[in-house]
Order: C-alpha cells, then sequence, then structure tokens
C-alpha cells in the first residue's frame, strides 16, 4: 500500500497530474478567514460551533473556530463558514 | 447565491432538528445516500438544525431509526406548502381573484373628467359637448374612438384649434387650445381715422392715405386724432371720405416704481425651542401636547405626516408637527449702491415684459431717492413706438 503510494506520487509529479486526483488527497480552499472548501473527504468525525473534525486521506482535519456552520455537506465537498482560527491536520 | 434560494424555494424545503448522540455518523450516512444538507448548524450538545429538501426528508425518515436519533421539523418553508395552504383557503384566493377583477372593470370607467387650457369657452360647455359626443362619467373608455371624439368636438365648438385627451385610469384629461381671435381690421374702403391708442411725443408721421393733424414734438394722449380720413380742401364742395391709414412713430414711456428698505430685520435663532404635535382630521384640530407658545419673538416650522398618500389623495388625517424656535431681532443695514443695482434690474426687468418686444428702446433714466431708510426708485424707458390705430369714421348724412 505504502509503495502503490509512491509509485502514484512519482507519476503525478512525471505527468504533471493534479494530486489531488491522482492520490486521492483532499484539495482545502480557504477565503480568509470566514469559509473553507475541503474536497474529496471521507466523512465528517465531530461537529461542534468551535471545532470540526473531518477525516481524509492525508489525516484527520481539525478546524477551530467561532460560530462554525456546515453550509453545504454533499460526498466530495464540504462547505464550512464562520470565523475559522486554526486548521491542522492529526492523526 | 440568490439563483440557489430561489430554487430551494420553489422547491421547497423543511428546517429539521435532529435530536441524538451519534449526529456526525447521521450527517455521515445522509451524504452517503446523497441526501442533500444545507446550513446545518448545532443548537447544542444533542440538538443539529439543518435544512433539507422535501424528497430527502422522506429519505431521512428511514435514516432516524438506524442512526438512533429522532427528527423534527420546526418549520416548512417553500412555494409547495405555500400552495397546499392555500389549497385549504378556496375562498381566500376566490376573494382575491374576484377584488382583482373587480379593479380592473373599474378602471375601465371613465370617472373624472377635467378640462385644462380654457379660458373664453366655459368647462360647462366642453363637458357638454363631450358628452354629445360620447365621452361622459360612467362611460367604458375601451369603447371610445378618441381621434373621433376630438374631431367632433373642434367641429361643435368654434372657438377651440386644439383639443387632446388622454385617458388616465379613470381619469379624463381634455387639453384645449383657444382660438385667439385676429385683430379687427376694416375693410379697405371703409372711412376711418387713424387715432392714438397710447400717450407720447410725436416723433415722424407717415400718412399714406389722409391728412395728417399732428406734427413732430405734439404731445398726444389715448384716443387722440392722428391722421384724419376727413379731407377738406378749398376747392370742393363736400369733404372727401377716405380709408385713412399711415404710420404714427411717437415716443412712449413706460415707468416703473419700487421700494427696498434699506434696514431689513433678520430673525435668528436662539437656541430655544419648544415642540407642539397636532392631528388633523378633516378640519378639526387636536393638540397633542401641552402648552402654548411661550416666546415673544419666533420662528415657526411646520413639518406634517400623511399616514396614507397616494395620488396627492390620502385619508385626511394629518399630524402636523410645530417646532418653535425661539429668536432675536437683528436689524441690518443694506448697502445702499448693491440695493440700487437690485433695485434697478427688478425695475428694468418689470418694464421689459410690459413693452413689446420689437420696440426701439431710445433712453432709459433712474431716479433713487431715500426717505426714512426706505430706498425709492424710480425706472423710465423711452421708446419708439407705432401708436397709429383705425378708427371707423361715423359719418352724419346732411
Amino acid at each position: 500500500m505504502k509503495k502503490n503510494q509512491e509509485i502514484k506520487k512519482s507519476l503525478a509529479e512525471i505527468l504533471e497530474l493534479p494530486k489531488d486526483i491522482v492520490l486521492d488527497i483532499p484539495k482545502i480552499t480557504m477565503v480568509g478567514n470566514l469559509q473553507i472548501y475541503i474536497e474529496n473527504h471521507k466523512g465528517i468525525i465531530e461537529y461542534t460551533n468551535n471545532r470540526i473534525r473531518i477525516s481524509t486521506k492525508s489525516g484527520v482535519l481539525r478546524i477551530l473556530g467561532k460560530n462554525l456552520l456546515l453550509k453545504n455537506i454533499v460526498l466530495e465537498e464540504i462547505v464550512i463558514v464562520g470565523e475559522i482560527v486554526q486548521v491542522e491536520f492529526t492523526d | 447565491m440568490l439563483i440557489l434560494k430561489l430554487w430551494n424555494y420553489i422547491r421547497g424545503y423543511v428546517i429539521i432538528r435532529i435530536e441524538g448522540l451519534a449526529l456526525e455518523k447521521f450527517i455521515n450516512m445522509c451524504i452517503a445516500r446523497n441526501i442533500y444538507l444545507w446550513d446545518i448548524t448545532r443548537i447544542n450538545y444533542t440538538t443539529l438544525e439543518a435544512k433539507v429538501g422535501i424528497r430527502g426528508f422522506k429519505a431521512i425518515r428511514k435514516l432516524t431509526r438506524r442512526a438512533g436519533c429522532k427528527v423534527y421539523i420546526s418549520q416548512k418553508n417553500g412555494y409547495p406548502f405555500w400552495f397546499s395552504k392555500m389549497k385549504k383557503r378556496k375562498m381566500l384566493i376566490l376573494g382575491a381573484f374576484f377584488s382583482l377583477t373587480i379593479v380592473l372593470i373599474l378602471s375601465s370607467f371613465i370617472l373624472v373628467i377635467e378640462v385644462t387650457g380654457n379660458q373664453q369657452v366655459s368647462k360647462e360647455e366642453i363637458v357638454n359637448a363631450l358628452e354629445e359626443s360620447g365621452l361622459k362619467i360612467g362611460v367604458n373608455k375601451y369603447f371610445l374612438n378618441l381621434r373621433e371624439i376630438e374631431n367632433n368636438l373642434l367641429i361643435n365648438i368654434q372657438d377651440l384649434t386644439w383639443i387632446g385627451i388622454e385617458l388616465n385610469g379613470i381619469h379624463a384629461r381634455i387639453e384645449v387650445v383657444e382660438k385667439i381671435a385676429p385683430p379687427p381690421k376694416l375693410e379697405k374702403d371703409v372711412p376711418c381715422d387713424v387715432v392714438a391708442k397710447k400717450n407720447g411725443v410725436i416723433e415722424k408721421v407717415i400718412a399714406r392715405s389722409g391728412d395728417a393733424v399732428v406734427e413732430k414734438g405734439d404731445i398726444v394722449s389715448e384716443g387722440d386724432l392722428l391722421i384724419t380720413g376727413i379731407v377738406e380742401r378749398e376747392a370742393m364742395e363736400n369733404p372727401l371720405y377716405l380709408h385713412a391709414y399711415g404710420e404714427v412713430y411717437a415716443r412712449t414711456y413706460y415707468e416703473a416704481h419700487d421700494t427696498v428698505e434699506l434696514v431689513k430685520v433678520r430673525k435668528e435663532k436662539t437656541g430655544e425651542r419648544f415642540t407642539r404635535r397636532v392631528i388633523r382630521i378633516g378640519d378639526i384640530e387636536l393638540a397633542l401636547s401641552r402648552g402654548v407658545n411661550p416666546y415673544q419673538v419666533f420662528i415657526l416650522e411646520k413639518t406634517s405626516k400623511k399616514p396614507i398618500q397616494w395620488r396627492n389623495k390620502g385619508l385626511p388625517v394629518e399630524i402636523i408637527t410645530e417646532e418653535i424656535y425661539e429668536a432675536i431681532e437683528i436689524e441690518e443695514t443694506v448697502d445702499i449702491e448693491q440695493a440700487k443695482n437690485q433695485l434697478h434690474e427688478m425695475l428694468v426687468e418689470k418694464l421689459l415684459e410690459e413693452i413689446p418686444e420689437e420696440m426701439e428702446i431710445f433712453n432709459s433714466n433712474s431716479e433713487y431717492v431715500i426717505k426714512n431708510n426706505i430706498l425709492h426708485g424710480n425706472v423710465i424707458i423711452e421708446v419708439l413706438e407705432d401708436i397709429g390705430e383705425q378708427k371707423k369714421l361715423h359719418i352724419e348724412e346732411d
């Protein structure tokens, strides 16, 4: 599995393919500290007003902030709005 | 995002409250089953609030048991819900439909006729003529041929040169232009005199027919004979009656007088004020606040509010707020030169309105006198003007 991942990564680099598609890892876009888009997620683990944890292929994504709101949630994408303070990957 | 909101409104959605312990699990299950949830907020530890479409909500019900939580509807939004609510209140829709049709039907009748532009011809005459042509109060405006009515009216009332009918809702606005009668002209073979129509000093007499009786320098007043149509010569037994005509130029004077006060009293607010509210219903005034005006010298500012205002006609109820400011009087002297200029300009403007346009202005004279702090101004403008006017001769038959 680990080896497979390595091959994919080098292949993506050689062919200049977008890594998020080849490796199936999340693509995260932020608009200031107001909005965050997470594409390619694997489901939501925890959701409260100040903390959201989302499972992804690169580990658990933890978002800390105030008045967090799940604006939109579909299979591929999550949109969170609110006052985002911290975004980090944890294992 | 407005389009998205609109789309959601048309499709209909419900705001649901989900209660349970494993709420994240519930959200994940929704995602896995392609149920679209949006605007998810956490109310407290065990409660979530989210929006979901109607079809999604039906699918959620099956899920709740498996996720171990309860779902309540807290609000229904959107067109389908509104529509089903309206279905139960058929009479309301019927009433709305009826009132709309009544408004539409009633607005197709003419209820007010307004006539503007008439000075000589009376309004009754025009209204009567309109009635004969078919335009009267209570007639349906869609059955009127306006152009035909306009033509009929022009034929029926001789004194009108143009008529325009405009229908504006229930108002019929009729604009008329009257004929301006040409000045009475005497036939070429009618014997007449030329007399003065104004006072003046004769400058030049050109008698094209008839004998001039005045010379340059003569002072004539209104009605004086200028060129006579009765020509008498020594050789003739009977005088000859002529149609006298010609131009008589005379200097005429236009005078205007006005005053300007040199000391002006200006009121200035001291900052103290007193507010009073009055409600007016029809002609009755009711004071809403107590107290009377406590100041000797004051400036009054009135503002009124009418609750419903529509096309200048509203309810006859008005709330008037009177702001009474205390004031002190300040006397100010005006600069004399400035006042003179102002007065002069004012007077000349006034005179130019009186003087016919094509006149040649000879000279103008102005005089200013100050008396008791009041500036008196007098402006005389001298113009050259044709003062001749033909007047029929009354010949006494011998």
